[in-house]
C-alpha cells in the first residue's frame, strides 16, 4: 500500500531522515515507532506531500507522490497529531465541507458523515468546533480522515495528547476501521502499538532499525530467560548458592537462562528442599525491551 | 469547479460568522452616507464658523454645494475604505497557515491552485460589493439632493478606483503566498503602493502607474480625459494578473 525508497530529508545541517526504506502492507495496522524527534512526523508529512524530500521516492497505492501536486492524497486519510479545523463550523458542516472538496456525491457525503459521526460519538454534537475538547477534535479528525473511504489512513501520534479514556476511545475506533483500510500509525506509546498493531517499524536516528510483523519480531527476539518469584527471601540465598548463575532481579525474584538451568531442575530442587515459589514465567520480549534494544 | 465552489462557500461562511462581513458592510454604508452628508453639511458648517472666520477677515459669499462635492468626498474617502479593507482581509491566508487548517484541506486532495483562486475570487467579490455599495449609496443621495450629471466620466472614474483596489487584493494574494506573517504581507502591499506613488512623481511615468487610477478628481472635473488613464489601466491590470499568476507556483511549493 505504501512504499518508501531511500528517503532523505534534512533541515539545515540536521539530517532527519537517512536512506529511509519502509513498506506498509495492505490491510495492516502499522505501528511506526520512534522516540520524539526521530523523524516520524517528517516522514508522514513527506508522504502527504506537505514536505519536499531531498532524495528518494514514495509510492502510495502504486502512484508516485509528487510534492506540490499531491494527487496521491485522494487515496489517503490524514490525521495530524493536533488536527485543526475551521472552528466556526459544526462537526457535520466540517465533514460536508471535506466531502465537497473531495468531490464526493452529495448523498454519499450525507450518509457517510452520519455514519462516521456515529462511529466517533459526535452524532448529537450541534455546537461549533471552537468549543470542542482535544479528544472530541481527535475523534472528528478520525471521522474526516475516513470520510472518502481512503485506502490508507495516516495517523500522526493520535493518542499522545489524550488522557487514558480519550486514548482508549481513539484506539477502539482505529481497531474498528482496520477491516476496511490500511492504517499507518506513528507513536511513542508502545502499549498502544501492542494493543492494535499487526506490523511495526522502529525509526531511530533517521533510519528504520527494525521492521516486520509484530508477532514475527516478538518470536525472533524471544528470550530464553525465566523469572521465578520465591516466597521466602532467605530461600533465595540458598538457591543462588546451589545455582550460581541465578541473578537477583529484586528482593524475592530471581532470573535465569534456560541454557544454564532448566525450570524443571530448579522447581525440583525447591520441592525437595521444602521451598515455595509464588510465580514462575518465561520472559516474553515487550516492545519496550525491543525499542530500548533498537535505540541503544 | 465543484471543489472550488465548496471552498469559496467555506470562505463566505467564515466571513459571515467571524463578523467580517458585517464590519465591511458597516464601513461601506458609513462611507457611502458620509460622502453626501459631508457635502450637505459643508454650508451649515461654514455658517456656524462664519462669525469666527469674519473676525479673521475671511468671508464666504455665494457658496453653493453640488454633487461634485459629494463625489470629491467619495474619492477622498476611497483610500480610507481600501486601507480598512486591506487591514481586515490581509490575514485571509496567514490565519490559515498559523492555525494549520489548510493542511487537512490539502491532504484531502484539494489542489493548491484552487485555494489561491478561491481566496482571490472571494476577496475580489467582497471588494466589489463593499466598494460599489458605497458608490451606490453616494450616487443615490447625490442624485436626491443634487444632480449627478455635473460629474464627468463618473462611472469610469469609479471603475478606475475599483481596478486599483483589485490590484491591492492581488498584492495581498501574492505576499500571502510568499510570507507567513501578516506584518510582512501588509508591509509588502504598502511598499509596492508607495513605490507606485514615488514612480508616479517622476516625469513621464505618471501615466503608467497604478496610482493614477486613484485620481478620480481630475476625471470628474474634466481636468483629464479618459484616454489619459488607458496606460495606467493596462499596467494595473497586467500587474494584477502577474501577481495572481506568480502566486500559484509559489503557493504550490509552499510548506504548510
Amino acid at each position: 500500500m505504501l512504499n518508501i525508497h531511500n528517503l532523505h530529508k534534512s533541515f539545515g545541517d540536521k539530517k532527519v531522515l537517512k536512506r529511509l526504506e519502509l513498506s506498509v502492507p495492505k490491510h495492516s495496522v502499522f505501528g511506526f515507532i520512534g522516540k520524539n524527534g526521530a523523524g516520524k512526523t517528517t516522514t508522514m508529512r513527506t508522504i502527504m506531500g506537505l514536505l519536499m524530500a531531498d532524495e528518494g521516492e514514495i509510492f502510495v497505492a502504486g502512484e508516485k507522490v509528487v510534492y506540490g501536486n499531491t494527487k496521491t492524497n485522494r487515496h489517503i486519510g490524514y490525521l495530524p497529531d493536533v488536527p485543526e479545523f475551521y472552528s466556526f463550523m459544526t462537526a457535520s458542516e466540517y465533514l460536508r465541507f471535506c466531502g465537497e472538496i473531495s468531490s464526493m456525491d452529495r448523498s454519499d457525503i450525507k450518509s457517510r458523515s452520519e455514519e462516521l459521526l456515529k462511529l466517533v460519538g459526535l452524532e448529537d454534537e450541534k455546537h461549533r468546533i471552537k468549543g470542542y475538547s482535544r479528544g472530541m477534535k481527535q475523534r472528528l479528525g478520525i471521522a474526516q480522515s475516513l470520510l472518502n473511504r481512503p485506502k490508507l489512513v495516516i495517523c500522526d501520534e493520535p493518542t499522545s495528547a489524550l488522557d487514558p479514556l480519550g486514548r482508549k476511545e481513539i484506539l477502539n475506533i482505529l481497531s474498528m476501521v482496520k477491516e476496511n483500510t490500511t492504517v499507518l500509525f506513528s507513536t511513542h506509546i508502545l502499549s498502544d502499538v501492542e494493543r492494535i498493531c499487526t506490523d511495526v517499524a522502529f525509526l531511530n536516528d533517521g533510519i528504520i532499525s527494525m521492521q516486520g510483523k509484530l508477532s514475527d519480531i516478538k518470536s525472533k527476539y524471544r528470550s530464553e530467560e525465566y523469572i521465578i518469584e520465591i516466597e521466602k527471601h532467605k530461600d533465595t540465598h540458598k538457591l543462588m548458592r546451589t545455582f550460581p548463575k541465578l541473578k537477583a532481579s529484586d528482593n524475592n525474584t530471581l532470573r535465569f537462562n534456560q541454557k544454564d538451568y532448566s525450570p524443571f531442575e530448579i522447581i525440583q530442587f525447591m520441592a525437595s528442599n521444602d521451598m515455595a515459589f509464588t510465580k514462575i514465567e518465561k520472559l516474553e520480549p515487550t516492545l519496550e525491551t525491543l525499542f530500548m534494544e533498537v535505540i541503544r | 469547479m465543484k471543489t472550488m465552489l465548496a471552498f469559496i462557500k467555506k470562505e463566505l461562511i467564515e466571513q459571515l460568522r467571524t463578523g467580517k462581513l458585517v464590519i465591511l458592510s458597516i464601513i461601506s454604508i458609513f462611507i457611502g452616507i458620509l460622502n453626501p452628508l459631508t457635502a450637505k453639511l459643508t454650508p451649515w458648517l461654514f455658517e456656524m464658523l462664519a462669525d469666527t472666520l469674519a473676525e479673521s477677515g475671511i468671508s464666504f459669499a455665494g457658496f453653493t454645494i453640488s454633487a461634485m462635492d459629494s463625489w470629491m468626498q467619495f474619492f477622498k474617502n476611497a483610500p480610507m475604505a481600501l486601507i480598512a479593507f486591506v487591514l481586515i482581509e490581509s490575514s485571509i491566508f496567514v490565519k490559515e497557515y498559523q492555525s494549520g487548517t489548510l493542511v487537512l484541506a490539502v491532504t484531502r486532495g484539494l489542489e493548491r491552485h484552487k485555494i489561491v483562486f478561491s481566496k482571490a475570487t472571494l476577496l475580489t467579490l467582497l471588494w466589489t460589493i463593499y466598494y460599489w455599495l458605497s458608490f451606490i449609496i453616494t450616487y443615490a443621495y447625490s442624485a436626491y439632493f443634487w444632480d449627478n450629471s455635473v460629474a464627468n466620466n463618473l462611472l469610469f472614474a469609479a471603475i478606475c478606483w475599483w481596478v486599483f483596489g483589485v490590484f491591492a487584493i492581488m498584492l495581498i494574494v501574492l505576499f500571502s503566498t510568499i510570507s507567513n506573517s501578516n506584518g510582512t504581507v501588509l508591509g509588502g502591499i504598502f511598499s509596492v503602493l508607495l513605490i507606485s506613488y514615488l514612480v508616479s512623481l517622476l516625469p513621464n511615468t505618471n501615466k503608467y502607474t497604478p496610482t493614477l487610477l486613484t485620481d478620480g478628481y481630475s476625471l470628474i472635473y474634466g481636468i483629464k480625459a479618459v484616454h489619459e488613464y488607458t496606460d495606467a489601466l493596462i499596467t494595473t491590470i497586467t500587474l494584477s494578473l502577474l501577481c495572481f499568476v506568480l502566486s500559484i507556483p509559489i503557493f504550490n511549493k509552499k510548506q504548510l
